[in-house]
């Protein structure tokens, strides 16, 4: 299940049977347009190779080349990577390590929202999870920038802190730090988690959970065996998902992160749009992406073992 | 694990919904509030803000060409997005899984790199930047949804209704008209304001491909760069108006729920 792609595993039983109703549609379908099924593929495909497979490997060619006086030149050197590597390293150390966390933190609010919307909201499963979804879709800047508004030396939180008499000067450390840039990511990236694991947890036939409690399982035994190992898919891809967006974002260490708090995603923008240093910003790239992937994969198999049923 | 009482978990719901909420709620409230920093008390009621919005010259163009390229990107991925939709539910599941894994695969890289790769490629190719660009960039991420959408939804769909409209002595073409396309619609307009929210709302993509002009949420950035311009928080309300607000509508007609 974990093999699945998040958004896929999102939906009820992707793919697992040609479905009668969809057949019959597409019966109806193809009596007017004969041959529909081999064409109705290319025009998704065609977009996907073109503008997605084809640009990132062009992009990976790139991160060998050489910048000579801001011309490109073809080569095959590692030199950007070694320069990646000297350059940055502390960066990409800080980077991964703030994408570790915001991803965990994420992981574990998420998974109690969807545990509470699957198992515990009764009446209020539906608006919850609305909520959750309508706020998947918009205002990326906006919640970013809301958190400005909140978190600032003359923001809200401050004047309330202040007017409580909690505190007898504005906390500066809100804002312009690593704290406001790990609430905003995980404000933002909590739906896009929510989503995988309560579709994993959807899934999970409740008959199972009953057996376990009539055969004397505790709650806590039957969260455990059955609950935490059947929704190990879910969890992956909700950490994935938090943890490369984490990994590759600027925008919010820019806006919230103040100018000492440097992530890989600045330094990749600016080689690009200051230094038209495009070699050294892709080598940058898709060395951070290898990084990630190591991690992403250790993270697999952890989650494997501890949730192994004993 | 103690079992929680039940008045914990719906502490704990109204606590995550207000979290999700509130930052948003903040942006609205102070859109329309007279004071130029958001603080409390915040003032009279104003539109003064929104009067200062639609009097910045970029607000026209920006919204023009956001009014495009929303247009266009939820037009043509409803349109492709559907067509492969259809054609996977027949492959072997096996195959339609893979397929769709690849299609959303765009999906789990940080737009960033995307961004670059895209704009590398089109001068690469000589390709001049604009909204072109922009339109072609968004269908890789609008796409997944709209196959995700319209897949899922085709599960609820009874075979038996046409069976009846034909024994019945429809054409092909009246019963795909009047009971196939009556069925389907809410999911098609459903994935297209869907698509057209990630569209309207994409920053980093479109920042990059767009070249020179701008849209709204280029916009955004350009206003939270240069000032704290309490018209931003009517232009975040704008943009919120229309993406949480076409999402919310997407979900309820098509029941759509993850």
């Amino acid at each position: 299940m974990s093999e699945v792609h998040p958004l896929i595993s999102a939906m009820p039983a992707t793919g697992t049977d040609a479905r009668p109703g969809a057949r019959a549609w597409l019966s109806v379908l193809s009596r007017f347009l004969p041959g529909a099924r081999a064409w109705m593929l290319t025009p998704s495909l065609l977009v996907l190779t073109g503008l997605f497979l084809m640009p990132m490997a062009w992009f990976f060619v790139l991160s060998f080349w050489r910048l000579r006086s801001y011309r490109l030149y073809p080569d095959f050197s590692f030199r950007n990577y070694a320069a990646a590597w000297n350059e940055y390293l502390d960066a990409a150390v800080f980077t991964l390590w703030m994408s570790l966390t915001v991803a965990a933190i994420t992981l574990v609010i998420a998974y109690a929202m969807a545990y509470f919307i699957r198992f515990r909201a009764g009446r209020f499963s539906g608006p919850v999870l609305m909520v959750t979804l309508a706020t998947l879709f918009g205002g990326y800047l906006v919640k970013i920038y809301a958190w400005k508004t909140i978190l600032g030396s003359t923001g809200i939180l401050n004047q309330f802190l202040l007017a409580t008499g909690l505190v007898s000067e504005p906390v500066s450390w809100l804002l312009y730090s690593p704290f406001a840039i790990i609430l905003s990511l995980t404000h933002f990236l909590l739906p896009f988690a929510v989503l995988p694991i309560y579709a994993a947890l959807r899934r999970i036939d409740e008959t199972h959970i009953e057996a376990a409690r009539d055969l004397g399982a505790s709650n806590h035994r039957a969260f455990r065996d059955i609950i935490l190992p059947q929704s190990q898919g879910g969890i992956f891809v909700a950490f994935t998902i938090a943890f490369l967006v984490t990994a590759g974002d600027y925008v919010t260490p820019t806006l919230v992160g103040g100018s000492s708090t440097f992530m890989v995603g600045t330094f990749i923008q600016s080689q690009f749009v200051n230094r038209m240093n495009t070699p050294l910003g892709s080598a940058l790239s898709f060395g951070m992406l290898a990084s990630c992937l190591a991690i992403l994969l250790i993270a697999r198999v952890l989650l494997r073992a501890s949730l192994k049923v004993r | 694990m103690k079992r929680l009482p039940q008045t914990a978990w719906y502490a704990f719901g109204l606590a995550s919904v207000l979290f999700m909420i509130s930052p948003l709620a903040i942006v609205v409230f102070f859109s329309f509030t007279s004071n130029r920093h958001a603080t409390i008390p915040a003032g009279a009621m104003t539109f003064d803000w929104y009067r200062e919005l639609l009097a910045n010259p970029d607000f026209w163009p920006a919204l023009t060409n956001s009014l495009i390229v929303v247009g266009f990107v939820g037009l043509i991925s409803m349109v492709i997005g559907t067509l492969a939709a259809l054609a996977l539910v027949k492959l072997r599941p096996r195959l339609a899984t893979g397929i769709s894994n690849l299609l959303a695969f765009p999906l789990m890289l940080p737009p960033l790199v995307l961004a670059l790769a895209l704009v590398t490629s089109f001068s690469w190719i000589g390709a001049p930047l604009g909204l072109w660009t922009v339109i072609l960039s968004h269908l890789v991420f609008t796409q997944p949804f709209v196959i995700l959408i319209v897949t899922a939804q085709m599960q609820g769909f009874d075979e038996s209704l046409i069976e009846c409209s034909r024994d019945l002595g429809a054409s092909p073409w009246q019963s795909f008209n009047t009971i196939v396309l009556p069925i389907i619609r809410a999911t098609l307009i459903g994935s297209t304001l869907i698509a057209m929210s990630i569209s309207l709302d994409d920053f980093v993509i479109t920042f990059f491909t767009i070249g020179g002009g701008l849209t709204l949420s280029t916009l955004i950035w350009g206003m939270l760069r240069t000032s704290l311009d309490p018209s931003i928080n009517a232009l975040g309300t704008l943009i919120l108006l229309f993406t949480v607000g076409a999402s919310t509508l997407a979900l309820r007609i098509t029941h759509y729920r993850g």
